[in-house]
């Protein structure tokens, strides 16, 4: 059994799905919600984005849920593991931005002393 | 009014396909149907689209669905492996079918895989032909055809290498 860890760093495209998959959704469904909480700086092409939920389900991080009405589409959601990934990249994430904070911070500094 | 075209290109050549389709597109004719190298257009001055070409080995309906959904219009399919989608070119929000190289470079990793494994057959199917060989005209032609096809696979299979490797620099 894969661990969560094993599926770091993830893909931007790879994250924002996951993200979005925190409700079940079908394909559009992602896209679109991608595109808002991106705050529209993913737009995610139909190509990309079916690549990547065959490759998700196929690891496990997604699962398919049926809906009856609506036939034509699939639907996706977290599986327990895709959570445990989701939340392992968030706190990977947010260390690397915070061990940079001070750095960053004084490399501003030094180049408003210019 | 309908016209057909004859052209041939290879499955390393699919964007040089697309870009010929989206600029005959924008002299008004539209593809709408595809078989064997024939290409059948749909004439209307008032139209112009975007042409784009998937390949996908499983072609289900929640795929051409999801494609629909994102402003993708299924067009037509060669060999069941390439999908022919379409969009109204004025529509700028519909973004590209591809919208990051990684997912470029998986899409030319299963074409090269797939014409991969074709090549392998055609290599061993000829086998029987090289262990019985004798000198004959008949066999020297089979064999000879065989050679271009060979000669054009190899071609095919190194520009869908490059092709990746391209994508992948970026």
């Amino acid at each position: 059994m894969k661990q969560p860890e094993d599926f770091l760093p993830l893909s931007q495209a790879t994250y924002y799905i996951l993200l979005s998959l925190r409700v079940k959704r079908h394909g559009y469904g992602i896209m679109q919600d991608v595109e808002e909480i991106s705050q529209s700086e993913v737009k995610m092409g139909p190509g990309t984005l079916y690549g990547a939920l065959g490759k998700l389900e196929k690891q496990q991080v997604i699962q398919k849920v049926t809906v009856e009405s609506d036939e034509r589409r699939k639907y996706y959601d977290l599986t327990e593991l895709g959570k445990q990934v989701l939340q392992k990249e968030y706190i990977r994430l947010r260390s690397l931005v915070n061990n940079a904070t001070d750095i960053i911070e004084r490399l501003e500094v030094e180049e408003d002393g210019y | 009014m309908a016209i057909r075209k004859f052209r041939l290109f290879l499955a390393s050549g699919l964007e040089k396909e697309e870009q010929w389709l989206t600029a005959m597109s924008a002299k008004g004719l539209h593809m709408k149907k595809y078989k064997l190298g024939f290409y059948t257009f749909e004439e209307d001055k008032n139209k112009a689209f975007v042409y784009q070409i998937d390949f996908q080995r499983i072609a289900t309906d929640d795929y051409i669905q999801l494609y629909e959904d994102a402003g993708w219009n299924y067009v037509d399919q060669s060999i069941g492996l390439f999908h022919y989608f379409r969009t109204d070119a004025s529509n700028e929000s519909v973004p590209k079918i591809y919208s990051d190289y990684e997912s470029v470079v998986e899409s030319y990793k299963g074409m090269l895989r797939f014409y991969m494994i074709l090549f392998a057959i055609l290599l061993l199917s000829q086998l029987g032909g090289l262990l019985t060989w004798k000198w004959g005209g008949l066999q020297i032609f089979t064999m000879s055809l065989t050679g271009a096809v060979v000669v054009l696979y190899i071609y095919m299979l190194i520009a869908l290498k490059r092709k990746i490797n391209f994508y992948k620099r970026n």
